[in-house]
């Protein structure tokens, strides 16, 4: 717990460090890079945890597996537009074995599937968007709405939401000079079908599906003692 | 073509790719940033003929028109004005401002058209094995499942469209619904072989002791200069356009355009940087043509 608000105190000086040297250096013009070194920073100590903790072989291997569940999951779905499994399969990452898994299964989920779509700058937004879904659902698994399957499909429809004006961000961020309430709300206006169609598919995947999904992932998980 | 470039070390492009997404952001001059987007596209036409350019052609000229005709109408800052629309000014500030913005994002989008083609999944893996070995461990392990997992979805969707169960037919709910009893099949049959995996790397004897990764690359004497180069250039632009050269003030009032001695200095240093695949493509060519 102690070093990790030295880090928070640590992260919030370079931070403010780096916005007054944008702002004195770059006039206003670096938000898109302070926003990637921002992303950056919240995302390290993720990685820095899994790196020093002892994590068995199958473990990681297990990991791997969901992540690339996740990735290729957009493969079956190509026929319905905005439709993807992959936000539910993060969220059941999350839910079962906890919120650094989660973090991980979406990090990773984004980075691979981007190997094969295209890497660009909306790589971290995505890794880090889709890694707080896991964490979200990892911290909030014990909360007793959670439990319920109300709980759930609210969580997965505000996420559904969530998840597209955060991605809507790296656009906004990319062009700030031009930030106007119009600019604002007119990107914000043009992702609602879209973010519409996420938040239901998750709600529509969590209703029917999450019981039998928590079920064999439980079932990995007790039966070799993984991640618990 | 495009051997040149794939035989230079992995650091080398990964340095090349981080100072010419720097310059993109940080310079805004119109005309350094239009011979940079220029550029970019000479280097993608020596990796492939610019057949990948072309897939992303569409996304790239939509994006950057729509940045250049939205930002007028919707941002009004600046003293030049051309007309009014609907009682809002447009001004010559934003078109340039739209126009810049615009070229940047471009140039970042080309840059990663060619990051796609050159440091390919193994490179990058390999640069960030050195910094995250255990991330980038999982990372390459879940590359290569997408492959077996794509040619297992193959398999169980054959096996259920005899069954009735498919993803092209029926009312959105029910292909939903099809194609998730789909994941569910093929997320309990990996999870299995996930662990057979493991288990066979634990009997290789993975985790027995510090892991020593197979290195494909050699930095060598050339790759070496390309470094020094690359990085005595990078110091020359950085400090030139910290002193203001490279740059122009668009908010409240547009400055002067006007290239200043020093302002070439530091653009054809910034260039040598951008058009360095080229250089190397080059000097194969030479190599190839007339030595002996």
């Amino acid at each position: 717990m102690e070093r990790s608000r030295n880090y928070l105190v640590a992260i919030s000086i370079v931070l403010l460090l780096l916005l007054v040297v944008s702002i004195v250096f770059f006039h206003y013009k670096a938000y898109l890079l302070v926003s990637l070194i921002m992303i950056a920073c919240i995302t390290i100590p993720f990685f820095v945890r899994f790196e020093w903790r002892e994590v068995a072989g199958r473990e990681i291997v297990l990991l791997a597996m969901l992540a690339a569940i996740a990735a290729v999951g957009r493969v079956p779905f190509a026929g319905l537009p905005s439709v993807q499994p992959t936000s539910f399969i993060i969220i059941m990452a999350g839910l079962v074995f906890g919120a650094e898994s989660g973090f991980l299964v979406g990090a990773a989920a984004a980075l691979v599937s981007n190997f094969f779509l295209g890497q660009g700058p909306w790589t971290p937004w995505q890794m880090y968007a889709w890694g707080m879904m896991g964490v979200s659902a990892g911290l909030l698994r014990n909360a007793w709405w959670m439990k319920s399957i109300w709980g759930k499909c609210i969580f997965g429809f505000v996420w559904g939401y969530l998840f597209g004006w955060f991605m809507n961000m790296w656009i906004i961020v990319s062009n700030v000079e031009a930030l106007s309430w119009e600019y604002f709300l007119g990107i914000y206006v043009s992702s609602i079908y879209f973010d519409l169609a996420h938040g239901l598919s998750n709600v529509f995947f969590l209703a029917v599906f999450s019981a039998s999904w928590i079920k064999i992932l439980q079932r990995v998980q007790r039966k070799y003692g993984l991640l618990v | 073509m495009g051997n040149g470039i794939q035989s230079i070390h992995p650091f080398v492009m990964f340095f090349y790719y981080l100072f010419v997404g720097f310059y993109a952001m940080f310079f805004n001059h119109p005309v350094f940033l239009l011979v940079g987007c220029f550029a970019l596209v000479a280097v993608n036409l020596t990796h492939d003929r610019g057949s990948s350019m072309k897939q992303w052609l569409p996304m790239m000229v939509g994006m950057t028109l729509l940045i250049i005709l939205v930002n007028p109408f919707i941002n009004s800052r600046g003293t030049h004005v051309f007309f009014y629309f609907r009682g809002k000014q447009v001004t010559l500030e934003a078109t340039l401002y739209g126009v810049v913005t615009s070229m940047s994002l471009l140039m970042i989008l080309l840059l990663f058209i060619s990051l796609n083609l050159v440091l390919n999944g193994n490179k990058i893996l390999y640069i960030f094995s050195r910094i995250l070995p255990k991330t980038a461990f999982l990372i390459m392990l879940s590359i290569r499942f997408v492959p077996l997992l794509k040619r297992r979805l193959t398999e169980i969707q054959d096996v259920q469209r005899l069954k009735g169960r498919t993803i092209r037919q029926g009312s959105i709910r029910n292909r939903a619904k099809s194609g998730m009893a789909i994941m569910q099949i093929l997320l309990a049959w990996s999870l299995e072989e996930a662990i057979e995996t493991a288990d066979s790397m634990k009997a290789r004897g993975y985790g027995t002791g510090k892991r020593s990764p197979y290195n494909p690359f050699r930095l060598t004497k050339v790759d070496r200069q390309w470094l020094v180069y690359l990085f005595v250039l990078f110091i020359i632009s950085v400090i030139g356009g910290l002193l203001g050269y490279g740059k122009i003030i668009i908010y409240p009032k547009l400055g002067t355009l006007h290239l200043y001695s020093l302002d070439w200095v530091v653009f054809a240093s910034s260039m040598a940087i951008i058009l360095f695949p080229v250089f190397v493509e080059g000097r194969e060519q030479l190599k190839w043509k007339y030595s002996a």
